[in-house]
């Protein structure tokens, strides 16, 4: 889906969002229908008994909540004050294992030499979480009741964290990704999102002298706040992945409202590495 | 002398520091070299992730080599008063960039100058402060 149409998409929940929550009940709102008195649409395919609500349906949208303690719709960019290499989630790194070693050790060797190994993010590859949140390009986030839609301006990757109180996918059944299938829930004033279902080959957690790989077993925990009267967001990160990682890998980013600056439309082309020399010359290493 | 040197080492030290808004790794290129090209622009290409310019340096042998030269987003080009026209093929310019380590004729921006001697270069690839407003 183009970006353009996801912003369509959002915008539009968002306002029957709003007109819902403006009715004294949902089944009042504009637009909103009760549960079981869906209007005839001969051209509407009907919803099927048992199925999770998408995070964009009017019914799901309207269903009553507590207000959400925060929200975080802005775009937002990594804080790199006094330190430009805050982007990265290490050092220090935790105890790797012996797969994890082999890359580690391959990437430094390369450094070393003045090259790089394996950048499958200069290939085009999806950065995936975790380095998707803090490319040197802002993340613009759109919160509603059920749901808040991340696009990157790098690359427009897409991130949805579903707050709707849905379960995870069935592993059998999930379509891995980069960035995974993630879930959020309010604890007090923090949001913890709970992500897992990534994409194995090409996800790296570093780009560039620190290769450690990103396996199936990949699980984040985001503790997510606002903070400095709610003009930094905050984000706890706890990362395990027992293919690679001995224990918890901790690291904690804090990201920077962008208000003079909207994302564009941002893709990996084919003709753009034929243009970028370093991306295919004698200095990338395999 | 001593003065100038310290300069020197001093601003190869910064352009290591500064942050570059790439999709791939800074780490190919030599941040401590600077190669001066003076040449003919083939190609400017004003778009995201990155901009390019393509220019054909000729080698002082009979030789004309072109030369790959990556620029930031014009996201921050812009905000350094960079516009799509501002140079196109067939300008006679300097660019001034960081090589790739390996020799290869590829390098990443450091500083354009224009055949009226206007000068131009990028800025530092940041958005927002801890108090943005």
């Amino acid at each position: 889906m183009s970006l353009s149409r996801i912003a369509v998409a959002i915008v539009t929940a968002a306002s029957m969002a709003v007109s819902a929550c403006n009715s004294t009940t949902p089944a009042e709102a504009p637009g909103v229908t009760p549960a079981g008195n869906a209007p005839a649409d001969s051209t509407a395919e009907p919803s099927e008994p048992g199925r999770q609500l998408s995070a964009l349906a009017p019914e799901n949208i309207a269903k009553a909540r507590p207000p959400a303690p925060f929200d975080l719709t802005g775009n937002w960019f990594i804080d790199v004050t006094g330190n430009p290499n805050a982007w990265k989630f290490g050092p220090p790194y935790p105890k790797l294992t012996a797969a994890a070693q082999v890359h580690f050790d391959a990437s430094q060797v390369a450094l070393k030499e003045g090259k790089v190994y394996r950048d499958d993010i200069g290939q085009c590859w999806p950065a995936g979480l975790p380095l998707i949140m803090t490319r040197y390009w802002p993340m613009a986030m759109i919160q509603i009741p059920t749901s808040i839609y991340m696009v990157s301006g790098f690359m427009n990757s897409l991130r949805i964290v579903y707050l709707d109180g849905r379960p995870h996918t069935d592993l059998d059944v999930i379509v891995r990704t980069f960035n995974g299938e993630s879930i959020g829930r309010w604890d007090g004033d923090t949001l913890v999102v709970d992500t897992i279902g990534f994409r194995a080959d090409h996800h790296w957690m570093d780009q560039g002298g620190a290769s450690i790989p990103a396996g199936e077993q990949l699980h984040i925990v985001e503790r997510i706040r606002l903070i400095n009267d709610k003009k930094q967001l905050e984000i706890e990160y706890t990362m395990t992945d027992p293919e690679y990682w001995e224990g918890e890998w901790k690291s904690t980013k804090r990201f920077n409202r962008v208000n003079d600056e909207d994302i564009q439309e941002v893709s990996c082309l084919p003709d753009l590495n034929e243009h970028l020399q370093s991306t295919t010359s004698k200095t990338q290493v395999r | 002398m001593t003065k100038a040197l310290l300069g020197c080492v001093l601003a190869v030290m910064l352009a290591s520091l500064v942050p570059v808004a790439a999709h791939h790794s800074p780490a190919a290129f030599d941040r401590t070299k600077e190669v001066t090209l003076v040449g003919t622009v083939k190609e400017f290409r004003w778009q995201n992730p990155h901009t390019w310019i393509e220019v054909n340096v000729p080698d002082g042998k009979g030789k004309v080599v072109l030369w790959g030269v990556e620029l930031t987003s014009p996201t921050y080009l812009v905000r350094a008063g960079w516009k799509s026209n501002i140079i196109k093929p067939g300008d006679k310019v300097t660019v001034i960039v960081n090589p790739v380590r390996t020799g290869e004729p590829a390098g990443i921006f450091r500083k354009l100058i224009l055949a009226d001697g206007r000068e131009l270069t990028e800025r530092p690839a940041r958005l927002g402060t801890p108090d943005s407003k």
